[in-house]
Formats: structure tokens, C-alpha cells, sequence
């Protein structure tokens, strides 16, 4: 495996890569990266899924999926992350390696040439996106949107994050709110287009054996030229008043609580590994104090889980209980996070929960979609470390970090979703 | 001790099988240059053994039994395996399906230890009163989170439909209900018959040598003595039990999953039918397909849109599912599609295309351990062959497939599952 290069095709434009023979499919992606608002959230999650729907070579739906088709089942997707207060479009394609197209083909190349030609040679006329397109993907993406209802420890986590982080940019969700979608016109798709082009940061990133030299004349060739205007803005801290509390009652077998705090918010590595470590201690593994004593000791869930979001500067923590226990589960959790915060965490606790994510770290460099996911998730940050030196850096966490962080930790909002039968 | 070495020329790897003197079967696939090793230990027995026949005794156990043990088994006298795992920092988990357990980590760092502790927590079984007693809780809380998830449902559903009998109609974790029979005595009943070191396979993927693996075994394991186990299914006739099911939950998005129902006998399925059961579902269905655009244009379905080859002892089935504002509509024109493809039979441009695409998913597969894992047990338990399933692709005539065809996706012998909101 090479090193992580990374080189700087023009201001907010860069070009990392990393040479990889351990693996038989090789990945490119670009990814761009803007604040939220509300109406720009929408029209790029669905000029995503517009994008990879056809472009000018292939100016059909199915002439394009052909194509991949005869690629051996390469793919091309759209993906959409919230970062912090930030959203990342992501599209990505993959393929294997050529020496195992049996009939000679280079699927590599053809791979790099198909992603440039959906970023920057979209199927447009008269500078509209095809409008068949466009619906067919809006019904689909205002389907995932409703689906989202469909999972109720997603859907009762997404209402406590809408009720905390109300008036946040944060709040939109990653995709922006059904009647945004809703209102979308065509031009509003090509707008977003000529600005994300123009104006996000991108960050474009290739892993596997094939040389990278050609992807990056592609992208050099269209980024290459104009200056850009792209600026990412230091998230704010929040501080909470009152905890505040929210819920429903629906017709389910399981109630879900999902606690939301305010947490420390960081843009260097070191912080968030830091801040990571605090919340596996809590709830971030088997042994980690929630599960054996919520689950394990107390019988009461299946699951229960912390984790931050250092992007943000926000915990959650949420299990799935009887509903005649959501009380007592919740003052489980309080007393969890409060013997936490007076310091009450063993050498093996500490060191347990080290072990668990340095695991996680190094395990991201044996796959190439957990190394893209890894460099993506860190694209906010100042300085980014490898996942070997995360690894590293988190041997040097001290306790006193740990519990310190802890004491940032702020109750915010209490969700419940209560089930009745 | 039997060693082989199984080499594949096309992608350059290759594993060694190794049929260990306690019983126990070993496959190591190293991965040259990964940082982490995975391991999986499965043994045969999953929700569908729910009647089986042990040392010629039979034994009938309540719905939920097989994962229940596996909680357990997680639970030794000298404290739990998650705390021995989290002192080497493997991630570790377990999972019951419908036809095996499986026990496994992944690590990066000290492999020998992880590995004694998976070795000696299949080999230490601790059932107390308390201790099963302990476990309803939680259980109780998998199986209600289960409940609400229209996925799970939507299958589930779907499965009680198409069988008559056949105990794949079983929800795996059993109901609150059936989990308060389950004894200390019931388990180690189970444990006895299929925790036998001849009914399991030990696999591991990744950054590490075979006789590593072997010294482990060699030093942590206690030789036992073969026992006869066998699997008691009923009688499942060829037709579906229904031809409609459907469940009111409160969702927004309507699913659904359609099944079809085959013929199978007291086998499992061959590489080769496999092989032509997946071209024959991509080039029907998959992406580039006349019948997928047709759905798309008709407003049928969405991305989350998928197919599958449902496969085991007793059971096998083409499922399609998905959200779809209509599910019967959408039932229907894969009906009418159907039925146009046992007129027509598959096209050469299409077998090809389908063909390719499949072959390039296998490859890619070959990029994650656990993926290989799987495919390794599930080979091992099947008689079917990780390398073998690649060469019958390459192999596949269009010929072959349009056969196969003709004693699958029989529209008369369907059933469509539908999970939808109150008013939808």
C-alpha cells in the first residue's frame, strides 16, 4: 500500500490517492462539500440522484446502467452525508481490477471517464436537466424521505435532533425537508449544479492497484481553470438552558428514548479522538457502561448507545425499552454519565475502550469503502490524521481528558416515542 | 491430519482446508498485507432445527431456541466473552440464522488471544436457572424491536405464506412466549448435539499464516467424540400456503416482498444452480432490465428496490421486495414479465450482460473477509465451493439458464407479502 497522497488541483480542489494492490475493485468518488440551507440542501441531494441517472454519452436510464453492465456490474452512486453543519455530496464509482475482465476490457479507465463525464457533461439541454429525470427522481427521493418513518430508531432520532438543534442549520437534515423537495423546479437543479461545480470544496479521492494519473487529468482539466470562492466556516458552540422534552405515542411493541446532549466541539484530530474515547467509555461498546449496566445488568433494552458528532459538537444516546420503563431507563443513563463525569472510570475501562476504536481505526485500511467513508467524515477538520496515526494519538489520551470532556457533556432534549398496543 | 491447499489461477488466492483430529473443520484464507484478521465459528444449527434427532432420540425445542443458546453461550463461569475480547480489543459479535450460528472477531492486534477466547467460549457452556432467567429481558427487547420493523415483517410474513410446514416460517429469536420454556436443560440438549466439534467449521480471513492458526487450535482444543445428529423437516408441499398476506403498521411508505416458491428435494442447491439463479434474476430485473425501467417509469418502485435467492434445506425461493406506493401493482407487471420470459426465454445480449455483472459482484466480494467467511462456512456446511462458484459463472451457457428456467418463478405459485400504514 502507498501513503495517503494528497495534491492540490486549485484553491478548495484537491486530489488524494492511494495505491493499493491488496484489492480487487478500485474506487474513485468525488465529494462536494457546502453549508446547509435549506433550499440548496434539497435541490443537491436531488441533482445527485439526477447526475447518476444518465448524462450526455448515455442519455438514458437504462443506455447508462448498460453500460455499467457491460463494466462487470461496476457501480456509480450517489451518496449524501451531513457533516456538522455541513453537506457532502458524494458521488462515487467502482470497479474491479482490469486483470480480471475476461474479455480485455479496461474497466479502470472507463470507470474515471464515466465519472467526469456525470460531474461535468450532465444530460442538459437548453440548460435544463431532462425533466423526466428530474421527477422520477424526486418521487423517489420524497419516497426515502417518507420512508424514514418506516424505521422507527432512526425516525425517533431524527425527532430529537429537529427539536434540539431547532433554528440550526444542523436541523435541515441531509437532504433538506420533504416540502423543499417538493418545490423544487428545474432550474432550481441546474442552479445547484453550476454552484457546487463553482463553489463547494471538493475533495476527490481515489483508492486501488490502477494508476491515478488519469482520473486526476480529468478532473485537473475541468477544476484546473477559474479561481474559486469556496469558504467553510468554524461551527459554533451551543450551550443549552432547560432540558427540554419532547415525544409520541404510537401503535408499537417498543418505545424508543433518544437523549441528545450538547458535547465539546473540536477541528483538530487529537480533540475528537478524544472526545470519541469519552463516548465509548459510556456507550460506545459491549463493555462500555451503558450496556453492562442498562442492558446487562439491568435487563432493560437490547441496545443502548452513545456516540458524538464531532463535527457538531453532539451526543446521543438511545435504546429501545418497555414503555412503563422509559423513566427508569433515562435515569439509568443520567446515573451512567454522571458517575462519568465524577471521574468514577477503571484503568480497564479506559484502556478497553482504547483498544475498541484504535480496532476500528486500522480495520478502515483494510477496506477501500471505510477508507473513503474515513476521509470524507474527516473533511472539516484543519489537519487530518491517517487512520494509523489516529490509532497512535489515541494511545495518548489521558483519563483526566476523558472525564474532563465528560463534564462538557449537557443535557439538551429528551425524546420518547411511546409504543402502545 | 487432511491438509490441502485450494488454489484459484483466474484471481491469484487460494486457502487451505484442514480437517483437524478433534473433530473440527479449519479453512485460513490469508490476505497478503492485511492489517486484520477475521474469524468466524459456525456450527449447522439455526432456527429451522427446531425438531432433530439426536444419538436416535428425537428432540423438539421452542421457536427461538438456537439464539437464544447463542446469547448464552456468550456467558461462560468465569464472566462473560465480551470482557475478555474488549482486553485485546477485538470487535466481537454472533449471529443465529435460519440454518447456522456464527461466533466472530475481528482484530488487529493480538490474534492468538482473541482466538483462544473464541475457542474456549464454544467450549464452556454455563446454562444456570439464573442465568437463562437473566437473558428474557433482553431477548424480550430484540424481539419487540424486531416486531416494529416493517423489513423484518414484510419477510417473515411473506415466508409464513409461501410454507406450509417448513419451520423456515419460525421468527429466528421465537416470541416472548416461546423464549419463557427455554431451560438450562433445552440448551445443553442443543449444545451436546450441534456444539460437537464434528458439526462446526472454524474460519479465518486475513493478515495470517495457517500454521499459526493451527498451533491455536492445537493447544485450546478438546478432542469430542462424533455424535449423529439430523435435521426432522415435515412434509412442505410445492404450493404456496397463500397467495396474500399483509400486515397494518404505522409506516408512511407501503413494502412489499414477492415470493416464488420451487421445487426442491432433501438437497441443497449446486454452485451451477446458483450461478443460474443469479444471471437469470439480474437479467430479468436488475438495473439495465426492460421489466426494472418499466416499474421505475410506472411509479412502482424506488432504489430500495432488491431481489434474492432464498436457498436451504427444504426451502427454496426468488424473492423481490421493496417500498412501492402500489405493491399490487407492482406484483402484477412482474407477473406479466414473468410470464412473457417463459415465453421467450432470456435473450444472449441479456445472459451476457447479467453474466458480467454477477462475475464482477464475486470478484468484489473478494475484497471483504467477512464476505469470504461467509461464503467459506456456508460451502462447507452445503458442499458447495468458493472458487467452484466462480468457475460455474464462467462456465454458464445461456442454454443452461433458460433450462433451469423453465422449474422456477412459476406465477401460479406465489405469494406477495404487504406491510402497509392504516390508510395506505
Amino acid at each position: 500500500m502507498s501513503d495517503f497522497i494528497r495534491q492540490t488541483i486549485c484553491d478548495g480542489v484537491a486530489f488524494s490517492s492511494i495505491r493499493d494492490d491488496r484489492f480487487k475493485v478500485g474506487r474513485l468518488s468525488a465529494t462536494l462539500l457546502v453549508p446547509l440551507k435549506p433550499k440548496s440542501a434539497a435541490a443537491n441531494a436531488l441533482l445527485s440522484c439526477v447526475l447518476t441517472r444518465s448524462c450526455k454519452r448515455y442519455p438514458d436510464f437504462t443506455a447508462l446502467g448498460q453500460k455499467l453492465d457491460s463494466l462487470y456490474g461496476a457501480s456509480l452512486y450517489p451518496s449524501v452525508r451531513q457533516l456538522g453543519d455541513y453537506q457532502a455530496i458524494t458521488i462515487a464509482a467502482a470497479g474491479i481490477n482490469d486483470a480480471y475482465a475476461y474479455d480485455g476490457m479496461s474497466v479502470s479507465s472507463e470507470i474515471a471517464d464515466l465519472l467526469c463525464s456525470i460531474l461535468f457533461e450532465p444530460n442538459v439541454q437548453g440548460g435544463l436537466f431532462s425533466s423526466e429525470d428530474m421527477e422520477q427522481e424526486r418521487r423517489q427521493l420524497l419516497e426515502s424521505i417518507d420512508a424514514e418513518y418506516n424505521d422507527k430508531r432512526l425516525y425517533a432520532i431524527k425527532q430529537c435532533v429537529e427539536t434540539m438543534c431547532q433554528g440550526e442549520a444542523y436541523a435541515i437534515g441531509r437532504c433538506g425537508s420533504r416540502e423543499d423537495v417538493q418545490a423544487l423546479k428545474n432550474e432550481d437543479i441546474y442552479a445547484a449544479w453550476k454552484a457546487l461545480l463553482d463553489q463547494a470544496q471538493v475533495e476527490l479521492t481515489m483508492i486501488g492497484q490502477s494508476d491515478p494519473e488519469k482520473a486526476f487529468r480529468g478532473f485537473e482539466k475541468y477544476f484546473g481553470g477559474a479561481p474559486r470562492k469556496n469558504v467553510l466556516a468554524s461551527p459554533v458552540p451551543h450551550t443549552p438552558g432547560e432540558i427540554r422534552r419532547a415525544g409520541k405515542t404510537e401503535e408499537l411493541s417498543q418505545s424508543k428514548l433518544v437523549m441528545g446532549f450538547r458535547s465539546a466541539c473540536f477541528q483538530n484530530d487529537e480533540d475528537c479522538l478524544a472526545n470519541s474515547l469519552m463516548s465509548a467509555v459510556l456507550g460506545g461498546t459491549p463493555t462500555s457502561k451503558l450496556f453492562l449496566n442498562v442492558r446487562e445488568k439491568e435487563s432493560l433494552c437490547y441496545y443502548c448507545v452513545s456516540r458524538v458528532d464531532n463535527n457538531k459538537g453532539i451526543m446521543l444516546i438511545d435504546s429501545g425499552v418497555e414503555t412503563e420503563n422509559i423513566e427508569k431507563t433515562e435515569e439509568s443513563i443520567f446515573r451512567q454519565l454522571h458517575l462519568l463525569q465524577q471521574g468514577e472510570v477503571t484503568d480497564a475501562e479506559l484502556e478497553e475502550a482504547r483498544l475498541a476504536i484504535k480496532n476500528s481505526l486500522l480495520s478502515a485500511l483494510d477496506s477501500p469503502a471505510a477508507m473513503q467513508g474515513y476521509y470524507i467524515g474527516g473533511l472539516l477538520k484543519t489537519h487530518q490524521l491517517s487512520p494509523s496515526e489516529a490509532a497512535q494519538t489515541v494511545d495518548r489520551i489521558s483519563k483526566e481528558r476523558v472525564i474532563e470532556l465528560a463534564n462538557c457533556v449537557q443535557p439538551d432534549t429528551i425524546f420518547a416515542l411511546r409504543g402502545e398496543k | 491430519m487432511d491438509y490441502q491447499k485450494i488454489e484459484n489461477q483466474r484471481i491469484g488466492e487460494h486457502y487451505f482446508r484442514m480437517e483437524h483430529p478433534s473433530g473440527l473443520t479449519i479453512l485460513v484464507y490469508p490476505k497478503k498485507g492485511f492489517q486484520s484478521v477475521y474469524a468466524n465459528m459456525g456450527t449447522k444449527f439455526g432456527s429451522i432445527y427446531s425438531e432433530f434427532l439426536f444419538d436416535g432420540k428425537k428432540v423438539k425445542v421452542p421457536d427461538g431456541t438456537a439464539h437464544y443458546l447463542e446469547h448464552k453461550l456468550f456467558e461462560s463461569e468465569d464472566g462473560d466473552a465480551f470482557s475478555k475480547y474488549a482486553k485485546t480489543g477485538a470487535s466481537a459479535n454472533a449471529f443465529t440464522s435460519f440454518d447456522m450460528t456464527g461466533y466472530l472477531f475481528s482484530c488487529t492486534d493480538k490474534f492468538r488471544e482473541s482466538l483462544e477466547i473464541l475457542l474456549d467460549l464454544i467450549q464452556t457452556p454455563y446454562f444456570t436457572k439464573e442465568t437463562v432467567a437473566k437473558e428474557q429481558g433482553i431477548i424480550g427487547q430484540e424481539i419487540k424491536m424486531y416486531d416494529d420493523n416493517p423489513d423484518w415483517r414484510v419477510m417473515m410474513n411473506l415466508f409464513g405464506g409461501l410454507y406450509q410446514n417448513h419451520p423456515i416460517r419460525l421468527d429466528i429469536a421465537g416470541s416472548v412466549e416461546t423464549i419463557a420454556e427455554i431451560t438450562p436443560e433445552i440448551l445443553y440438549e442443543c449444545y451436546n448435539s450441534y456444539y460437537n466439534l464434528h458439526n462446526m467449521v472454524l474460519t479465518v480471513v486475513g493478515g495470517v499464516d495457517p500454521a499459526e492458526v493451527l498451533s491455536i487450535v492445537d493447544a485450546n482444543i478438546k478432542p469430542s467424540k462424533a455424535v449423529e445428529t439430523s435435521l426432522l423437516l415435515p412434509e412442505e408441499p410445492y404450493q404456496v400456503g397463500k397467495h396474500y398476506v399483509e400486515q397494518i403498521m404505522p409506516i408512511a411508505m407501503p413494502q412489499f416482498e414477492l415470493g416464488f416458491k420451487e421445487h426442491c428435494g432433501d438437497q441443497y442447491a449446486t454452485d451451477r444452480e446458483l450461478a443460474c439463479s443469479s444471471v437469470l434474476m439480474q437479467a430479468f430485473v436488475g438495473e439495465s432490465s426492460q421489466l426494472y425501467r418499466r416499474l421505475l417509469d410506472e411509479k412502482l418502485i424506488n432504489s430500495s428496490f432488491g431481489y434474492e435467492y432464498l436457498e436451504g434445506l427444504g426451502y427454496r425461493s426468488m424473492l423481490f421486495s421493496g417500498e412501492s406506493a402500489d405493491p399490487q401493482a407492482a406484483a402484477e407487471m412482474i407477473h406479466d414479465a414473468i410470464r412473457q420470459l417463459h415465453k421467450n426465454g432470456l435473450s444472449e445480449e441479456s445472459f451476457e450482460n447479467a453474466r458480467k455483472v454477477v462475475f464482477g459482484k464475486k470478484i468484489a466480494g473478494l475484497d471483504s473477509k467477512q464476505a469470504i467467511a461467509m461464503e467459506l462456512i456456508n460451502g462447507e456446511f452445503t458442499g458447495r465451493e468458493i472458487y467452484a462458484s466462480l468457475d460455474a459463472l464462467a462456465e454458464l451457457t445461456l442454454q443452461d439458464v433458460n433450462e433451469r428456467l423453465e422449474s422456477q418463478l412459476d406465477a401460479d405459485n406465489s405469494c406477495l407479502s404487504v406491510v402497509k400504514g392504516e390508510e395506505g
